[in-house]
């Protein structure tokens, strides 16, 4: 295996993407594609440069709905997956629910929530958070199961109160797992947010994308289709960096 | 890189400045049996009743084959499984719950991947808030006694195996403990690595004196480390023999150099033939 440069190995995805890009852009102008079906990405990186302001606005609005909403289906995915590990008692009650919240179209619950909690930012969030929960408690059953039951004797022969077993023992052993999880939920969270900013919004990506298409404005939808990914992106990159600090020993 | 460090310097047998501490316990197990899933459909009657009788700072091994209850029996005597049958005193104290005048070493280490040598060693110290200078003082004197110093700011994965079965022998030391549990620490070892820990493991014990009760397979280890011998029979494991090791100490790396040391070996061996354990 050769070695590849750290600078080549930035350097040549971005090439290919850029590459992509002007293939898009000689396609679109040699067949003269109307803008509204697709522009080129002159038009929308344009229209990015010209709507920065409404587009960071309502980036933002989004991103901080996908934040609560994430963390209000990680907390309780984790905490529940490590009940789930630890007693068979909570297996045996807890699954089969989480198993069928799992089977149920959940985007399909979005009506249901706005006649029960209304145009507030709660249906989206909860939403999020109902989609965000599952893959982190498979992934924290597994990260928590995983630890050598022997551990339990070293924990128990040096006096570890739960707390300590929890903190020091079990905690770290299941973070792998746990950030694992982290990094694909994350990256879904930002499409149920967008989605479900369709339903009920005055403010977000996705309201941006419905005000885009009632004027047939095809590069703004591309514009915010570019902010979308970029936020997923910055999301997921932040997650790993985060991994990266509170677990230095994966590196070995 | 890590196979290069293997070895260590020599150790002065002399009490060191920190060398010295709590003296070994003594141990008396009485009629001790256990029975996994006892009550259940079908219990598992893993071990016993045997009898176990070791003196303070005396070094005694315990030899048998796979699955006869020899870690069982590590785990009854150091408090962390109960006794089906029978009792326990550690100094002349019942035992009802896992204690920490024990230090255990396991076969596979059992370091945690996620904190450094050093942190992994001063576990026990953060856990049962002991006095931070005082344990900091002996995992350096231990780091540099089991020749791993440099190697404290290293996480498990980046140290060999040899290596990080020293860590996780100065872990069980660090406390000051008065007794040794040592399940077959050496067995994932290779054979070069083994006989230099073995003797780094017997001159510590030397400038120490804890009280070893040490499991293995290996008959080498059992008679080059021990006062004592306990030959066990297979599963559900008894004592059948107990045998002095009458060798001066520290022993050589090649143990053939006594020929008593065949005639030892020779007994252990006649006596598994006799249980069956070889068939020749």
């Amino acid at each position: 295996m050769t070695a590849v440069s750290p600078l080549r190995r930035v350097l040549e995805p971005i090439l290919w993407f850029a590459g992509l890009l002007l293939l898009w852009q000689l396609l679109v102008r040699a067949f003269d594609v109307p803008i509204f079906v697709l522009p080129a990405p002159t038009d929308f990186l344009a229209d990015i440069v010209e709507e920065r302001q409404r587009l960071f606005y309502h980036g933002l609005i989004t991103t901080k709905l996908i934040l609560i909403g994430f963390v209000a289906g990680a907390v309780p995915g984790v905490v529940l997956a490590y009940l789930i590990a630890k007693f068979r008692i909570a297996e045996r009650i807890l699954y089969p629910i989480v198993i069928f919240i799992q089977g149920l179209p959940k985007v399909t619950l979005a009506p249901l929530m706005l006649v029960w909690f209304g145009f507030s930012d709660l249906p989206k969030v909860l939403l999020t958070a109902l989609i965000t929960f599952f893959p982190v408690l498979v992934d924290s059953v597994t990260g928590f199961k995983s630890i050598d039951p022997r551990q339990y004797y070293l924990s128990r022969s040096v006096g570890a109160s739960w707390w300590q077993t929890f903190r020091l023992f079990e905690l770290p052993s299941a973070a792998p797992s746990i950030f694992s999880g982290f990094k694909i939920t994350i990256v879904i969270a930002v499409t149920v947010v967008i989605v479900v900013e369709w339903l009920n919004s005055q403010n977000g990506l996705g309201y941006l994308v419905l005000r885009a298409m009632d004027s047939s404005n095809t590069p703004l939808i591309f514009a915010v289709l570019v902010v979308g990914s970029v936020i997923g992106v910055v999301l997921s990159f932040g997650m790993a960096l985060l991994e990266r600090l509170l677990l230095p020993w994966r590196r070995y | 890189m890590a196979q290069m460090t293997e070895t260590t310097q020599p150790l002065q047998s002399a009490l060191g400045a920190h060398g010295s501490g709590r003296a070994g316990a003594s141990i008396h197990a009485k009629g001790i049996t256990k029975v996994y899933g006892q009550g259940g459909v079908s219990p598992f009657h893993a071990l016993g009743p045997i009898d176990l009788d070791i003196k303070p700072g005396e070094f005694v091994s315990l030899i048998g084959p796979s699955g006869c209850g020899k870690s069982t029996t590590l785990l009854l005597t150091s408090g962390l499984e109960p006794v089906s049958d029978g009792t326990v005193e550690v100094d002349g104290k019942p035992l009802t719950k896992p204690i920490s005048e024990v230090g255990i070493v396991f076969q596979d280490h059992l370091l945690l991947d996620f904190r450094t040598a050093m942190q992994n060693v001063l576990l026990q110290q953060e856990i049962r808030k002991l006095d931070a200078e005082k344990i900091r003082a002996r995992a350096e004197m231990l780091f540099d006694r089991l020749g791993i110093r440099g190697s404290e700011n290293k996480y498990p994965r980046q140290l060999s195996g040899g290596m990080r079965q020293r860590v996780s022998i100065a872990r069980a030391l660090v406390h000051d403990p008065s007794m040794l549990l040592m399940d077959e620490p050496f067995g994932a070892l290779d054979a070069i690595t083994r006989t230099q820990i073995r003797h780094d493991l017997e001159m510590l014990w030397l400038e120490t004196k804890k009280t070893v009760l040490f499991i293995t397979h290996s008959i080498e280890e059992a008679v080059g480390l021990s006062d004592r011998v306990l030959v066990m029979s297979q599963s559900p494991g008894q004592i059948v023999e107990e045998i002095k090791i009458d060798l001066p100490r520290p022993r050589p790396a090649h143990l053939g150099e006594y020929p008593e040391f065949s005639k030892y070996a020779e007994r252990i061996y006649k006596i598994f033939a006799k249980l069956g354990v070889y068939k020749f």
